[in-house]
């Protein structure tokens, strides 16, 4: 069943799309990420124009997360407070990078900025995803304690002002790291069609120092916070979401993410983390080896004018 | 009854004698083209009938244009290590779709000159770079920096119509139209998926002896329809509504889900 998509202007095969949807929205429930950065790719390869897919994806990754947020929430494993502070900052840099994104566009780059940041973010987070996660794994067979936590108060994070209570995390930091952080995704959310799950969960864990029950639901209403506004924006300046796209894959999404919500409290987090490090490393590898790779065509068509 | 008689164009029936000049006749099986949601591209057919009552050897050439479409283009280069792309170039006057068919090659129909200023054949069209250095700014960009790209022109030149064909927007056909009797004629247009939208012109022209001696033109429009066509106003006229309805429809789909499945 093949379905016309208005805003991108080419057909895809409607049942293909919900199947999709549904696998990415079993790992973002799983995960507690939005699944972006692994939709977008696959996407583009089944012919969509960049640009449309990118915003679309914004679209069906607050669906998802919509859907997984509240099955977190009824678990009292979301953090409101920090989740509002990182979507303040995730607000700002939606902005941002959604005329950065409409700048990298009319210069012809965004191509080039979006496989970088591909191969950049996801090859150096999965990598270190991958090694952390493996060797907890394997110091828990080999029946070894943990290694001491290190200092659990640096200075940096600690020690700057504005400093705000997040009892749901347990922690008494400043809001600047958070809102910081916050910016840094909402700038990629809008850049990479993605909602920044894979840079948040870790962030959350390895600076903020967060308990680890909290941060996949923090992390996901974050997340609707951001693709929401990022996909009003991209709309709003590019006209490039394609609702007929967008409702396809969330279809499959939101019922994925509730088998994936479910399917979490299964596994162990160290074992979550080591398969989600390696799917993101294989992602961020494949988008970045084209940049290496001589291309067959060197001439590409770009959509519009500018 | 006005509507029962001939289009003026066509000569009168009742007096074939006058008009020894040849003509042809020809139809569209569809003039419009309806993009609806389960649109997957279309066949039209031609028909056409040479009309010439000395019989001459006849030659009949269709050509499609659709609406034109700036191209932007760039060419991958190296740079330390990496493919990126170069300033992207913009080609004025490529047209979104064309298609040129024929009863035989077009070089063996008419000469040069004849089909240049017809603009008969992909090599023949129109597509042009700015000449002049041109540097427009957009949003604070410099968007295009094109000089005389000289003898890369070409190059690029063939690198739309290439990307064009693979896409199924360009398509030269040197076998495209058939004699299935007599004098009449029959071509076929595919459009694909892609096919941009707008009105299409087919000019059917008749050529003897080298020499095109009638030119006759159908349109044939391509319009979004129903659903399809409210949406893609709804996202250009009101974009920012679009957007939030965009959002509701997520976020009250990803509540509504979970909401089921907590009941199941």
């Amino acid at each position: 069943m093949d379905f016309y998509l208005p805003i991108a202007e080419v057909s895809v095969n409607g049942p293909l799309l919900v199947v999709l949807g549904a696998a990415v929205g079993f790992i973002s429930g799983l995960f507690g990420i939005g699944g972006g950065f692994l939709m977008t790719p696959v996407l583009v390869f089944l012919g969509i124009p960049p640009v449309v897919a990118v915003a679309s994806e914004a679209n069906h990754v607050a669906a998802s997360s919509m859907s997984s947020v509240i099955a977190y929430g009824r678990r009292r494993a979301v953090d409101f407070r920090m989740g509002g502070v990182l979507a303040a900052g995730g607000a700002i840099g939606s902005f941002i990078g959604v005329e950065v994104f409409r700048w990298l566009r009319l210069l012809g780059q965004a191509d080039l900025v979006v496989s970088l940041s591909y191969l950049i973010f996801l090859g150096v987070i999965g990598a270190l995803m991958l090694t952390e996660s493996l060797g907890a794994i394997l110091r828990r067979r080999r029946g070894e304690a943990p290694p001491p936590r290190r200092d659990r108060r640096p200075v940096w994070l600690y020690g700057l002002p504005f400093k705000v209570r997040f009892p749901r995390s347990r922690l008494y930091i400043s809001v600047i790291p958070p809102v910081v952080l916050g910016v840094f995704v909402g700038v990629l959310s809008a850049i990479m069609g993605v909602g920044g799950g894979f840079i948040l969960v870790p962030a959350m864990v390895y600076i903020l120092r967060m308990p680890a029950g909290v941060v996949v639901g923090t992390s996901l209403f974050q997340i609707i916070i951001t693709t929401s506004l990022t996909s009003v924006l991209q709309a709003g300046r590019n006209q490039t979401v394609d609702i007929v796209l967008a409702t396809l894959l969330l279809i499959g999404g939101v019922l994925g993410a509730q088998l994936g919500a479910k399917a979490s409290a299964r596994f162990r987090a160290e074992e979550l983390r080591a398969l989600l490090g390696l799917i993101v490393l294989f992602m961020g590898l494949n988008m970045g080896l084209g940049l290496f790779v001589r291309p067959e065509e060197p001439f590409i068509m770009m959509l519009g004018n500018g | 009854m006005a509507a029962d008689l001939p289009p003026t164009d066509l000569p009168p029936t009742s007096a074939p004698q006058i008009s020894q000049a040849p003509a042809v006749s020809a139809a569209l099986t569809e003039t419009r083209v309806r993009v609806t949601s389960s649109f997957t591209g279309a066949r039209i057919v031609l028909y056409g009938a040479v009309l010439d009552p000395q019989d001459r050897p006849s030659d009949v050439v269709v050509i499609v244009r659709g609406p034109d479409q700036p191209v932007r283009m760039a060419r991958k280069t190296r740079v330390a290590g990496l493919w990126v792309n170069s300033r992207p170039v913009v080609f004025q006057g490529a047209p979104g779709f064309y298609m040129a068919a024929s009863t035989r090659p077009l070089e063996e129909i008419a000469g040069f000159g004849t089909l240049r200023r017809l603009g008969a054949g992909i090599d023949h069209l129109a597509i042009n770079a700015p000449m002049e250095e041109q540097v427009e700014t957009r949003y604070g960009v410099r968007d295009v920096v094109v000089s005389r790209l000289g003898a890369d022109y070409l190059d690029w030149r063939r690198a739309v119509v290439r990307l064009k064909e693979k896409a199924g927007l360009y398509d030269a056909d040197s076998a495209g139209v058939r004699f299935v009797d007599r004098d009449l004629f029959r071509a076929e247009i595919d459009l694909p998926t892609e096919a941009p939208i707008g009105t299409y012109t087919t000019e059917i022209i008749l050529f003897q002896a080298g020499e095109p001696v009638y030119r006759r033109t159908r349109s044939l429009v391509v319009e979004k329809v129903g659903l399809e066509r409210a949406l893609y106003l709804f996202a250009h006229r009101s974009p920012w509504w679009y957007g939030l309805a965009s959002v509701v429809i997520a976020l009250g789909a990803g509540w509504a889900a979970s909401v089921a499945f907590r009941r199941s």
